[in-house]
């Protein structure tokens, strides 16, 4: 049921961005045949889910630099539904567009339709997520999730001060980084005989359910000092519960992503840190790779796997982070 | 037979009916009552922090939450319908109030316009009734099921939601500037007067005035009427219309306010916020011995069906039952009850049949019996 719900929405809002793709494509044909220079051409970016500020940020980045390039562009989410990307990718294919940048919904599900997409000889890239087969797109482009949590886990363990009880929000099960991101903090800190996970509870990402568990949690652990959550959403909710029991002062909290409210958080202290997906760079070495091998055929690329690896932020770099992306 | 004595007749039947309906639904509450006593009784025994005045906090808020859209749901279960689209109107409302935060700017002006806290509060509110509204309206008048209405408007709402927010969360501007006069909404929709979490002071009147609704006012007579026999109540002249689509408007509002304190409770308006409330107030309204086909609920029951809920999910946590295991007792829970309330149900079906069966047997024996005895009168003259 849930899966069923959330995934028709993905597939209602990806159909109404699809239309509005649609129609500022025909313009863009309409008006600009000859003006593009070495780009030119379409371009269909599939992502995730529009409406969380991280894919929101992967959207932008892409649509920004493929127009920059000179390319028009029509972007749609399948919400982590293969299915629902499959239809996605059959419509760019049988549009005939001149690449897609995908972000893909599962390592072994989406290998069949990106190799569809290649027989038809449209190159795809990858961003944010890897398939499990090599030799088909012309780029892999993901963020380090192992080694981000590693360097998260790390400068959280040293606010801890390496002692004191802690527990876990995790992310959605079937998402494959809520288990990566976990492993990561778990390598770290069994290092330190005296933190100890005393709990752990499933918040689906979500910052509401972040902060109810949050609050069940702390019922049952007055004295707890320290909280790791898997992304920033529910590590926001968890900081909003300690705060209305007053005890945030006494806990550490620890996110990852690097969204505005986290950094703001980690800017005022309430958040000891988080991480930093680099999605805005990987988006855009993605569509670089894609552009190029649109114009001249060939990748620029040795390996299309490509690790980027995340960045440490803390109450140092904070102020210099927006829109997933740290100024320098 | 003048309407006014068909109603007056119709009024008796209900009354008869709803006697015999209260006798029924104080077992049905006891069972939901004992279930409540089970749960707090084992998890009190497991845990010393279950029953902490904190935690009892927090569990008062986490129900309130549920338990007053399970009200507006109640509303509409009783009329035999349902409404899917309150977790999207969650949703949409705090979208709502957190653009009404950041500013609205005026067309043809170069002027923003920043309303005060409790305009925002109000504004908010209604656009949930709107919902409500539009779903009633569809409803009643174009005779189309609640089911499919109100799913539509659960996408109908979400993708709105995701077009208020464009992406992003609305988190800062939540807190108001003292020169724009909107600040104050956390102090006032996050506060806890008396100790007691302001969700639960606004649970606790909406449960006071919704039962006021059903039991003392034609509009709640008219409300389990149309939910028992929608034909007999509308040849008595009931206004079926009008009631449907008052309850969908009830429901909505419901929804607003929720939406409002939920962004409060976690200081910011996301676009997933409110997702499957719809499943969690049903699974209250159910438990608490409501029945989907309509005409028998009461608001005591939907509290203490919310009670359960969220006694068991913050009690599952407490004790530290793996997460994974969590779901599937929740649902398990859910289904027993309503099982025992089907189960009950048949029982005392059977009963009255067997009643009744011995009641017609005792009849025609009685008419058998005067039958004779006028034979033989008229056989004696």
């Amino acid at each position: 049921m849930r899966r069923t719900i959330l995934s028709t929405t993905a597939a209602i809002a990806a159909t109404g961005l699809a239309l509005t793709g649609c129609g500022g494509s025909e313009e863009a044909d309409a008006g600009g045949e000859g003006g593009g220079g070495e780009g030119g051409g379409e371009i269909s970016i599939i992502t995730v889910d529009p409406s969380n500020p991280y894919w929101s940020a992967e959207i932008d980045t892409a649509e920004t630099v493929a127009e920059e390039m000179g390319y028009s562009t029509d972007t749609s989410a399948h919400g982590n539904d293969p299915d629902e990307q499959t239809r996605l990718m059959e419509t760019a294919i049988n549009n005939d567009v001149d690449g897609i940048l995908l972000d893909p919904a599962g390592a072994d599900e989406s290998v069949a339709i990106v190799q569809k997409a290649v027989d038809a000889g449209i190159p795809v890239s990858l961003v944010n997520a890897e398939i499990a087969e090599t030799g088909l797109a012309e780029a892999q482009i993901v963020s380090n999730n192992a080694q981000g949590a590693t360097v998260g886990a790390e400068a959280w363990a040293e606010a801890m001060e390496y002692e004191g009880t802690y527990v876990e929000l995790l992310g959605k099960p079937s998402d494959n980084n809520a288990q990566v991101r976990s492993d990561g903090y778990e390598g770290v800190l069994s290092q330190y005989p005296d933190l100890e996970k005393v709990g752990e509870e499933i918040a689906n990402w979500d910052r509401q359910e972040g902060q109810e568990k949050m609050e069940q949690l702390l019922s049952r652990y007055p004295d707890i000092d320290g909280v790791v959550a898997g992304n920033d959403e529910m590590a926001l909710g968890a900081i909003n519960a300690l705060e209305q029991e007053g005890a945030l002062d006494d806990v550490e909290v620890l996110g990852f992503d690097g969204n505005d409210d986290a950094a703001q958080a980690v800017a005022e202290g309430d958040m000891a840190a988080t991480v930093l997906q680099p999605i805005t760079e990987g988006t855009t070495q993605a569509m670089e790779v894609l552009d190029e091998v649109i114009r001249t055929g060939e990748s620029p690329l040795e390996d299309e796997k490509v690790a980027l690896d995340c960045v440490l932020i803390t109450e140092e770099n904070a102020d210099q982070l927006q829109g997933f992306s740290l100024e320098q | 037979m003048s309407s006014t004595t068909a109603q007056q007749a119709a009024a008796e039947t209900q009354r008869g009916s709803r006697f015999s309906f209260s006798l029924g639904s104080v077992l049905v509450e006891a069972r939901a009552l004992v279930a409540l006593a089970i749960i707090i009784v084992i998890f009190a025994a497991l845990n010393d922090n279950y029953l902490a005045v904190s935690n009892l906090t927090t569990i008062a808020k986490d129900v309130s939450f549920n338990a007053i859209i399970a009200l507006g749901m109640l509303m509409v279960i009783l009329n035999a319908g349902i409404d899917l689209s309150v977790g999207s109107t969650v949703g949409l409302t705090g979208a709502v109030a957190g653009n009404l935060f950041r500013g609205v700017d005026l067309p043809l002006t170069e002027a923003v316009m920043f309303p005060a806290t409790w305009v925002i509060v109000l504004i908010s509110i209604a656009v949930g009734m709107l919902v409500g509204l539009v779903n009633g309206l569809l409803i009643s008048r174009l005779n189309l099921a609640p089911f499919i209405v109100t799913l539509g408007m659960l996408y109908v709402g979400r993708g709105l939601t995701q077009v208020l927010l464009g992406g992003t969360n609305i988190t800062n501007e939540l807190r108001g500037q003292e020169g724009l006069g909107n600040t104050g909404f956390f102090e006032i929709f996050a506060s806890r007067p008396l100790g007691v979490p302001i969700a639960a002071w606004v649970m606790i009147a909406v449960a006071v005035v919704f039962s006021l609704l059903l039991t003392r006012t034609p509009f709640g007579r008219w409300l389990y009427s149309t939910g028992s026999n929608e034909r007999a109540a509308e040849l008595s002249g009931v206004p079926i219309k009008r009631v449907k689509t008052r309850i969908y408007v009830l429901t909505g509002m419901c929804a607003g306010m929720v939406g409002i304190l939920q962004i409060a409770n976690i200081r910011s308006s996301t676009a997933d916020l409110g997702e499957f409330y719809e499943l969690n107030a049903i699974a209250a309204v159910v438990i608490g011995g409501a029945a989907l086909s309509g005409g028998r609920g009461t608001v005591r029951g939907t509290i203490i069906g919310a009670f359960v809920i969220g006694f068991l999910s913050n009690g599952l946590v407490i004790v530290g039952v793996s997460p994974f295991w969590q779901t599937v007792i929740t649902g398990a829970v859910i289904i027993l009850a309503v099982a025992v309330d089907q189960i009950q149900q048949i029982v005392q079906r059977r009963r009255a049949q067997a009643r009744a069966v011995a009641e017609a047997r005792r009849v025609s024996e009685q008419a058998e019996r005067d039958r004779d005895s006028e034979g033989k009168e008229a056989a004696g003259v």
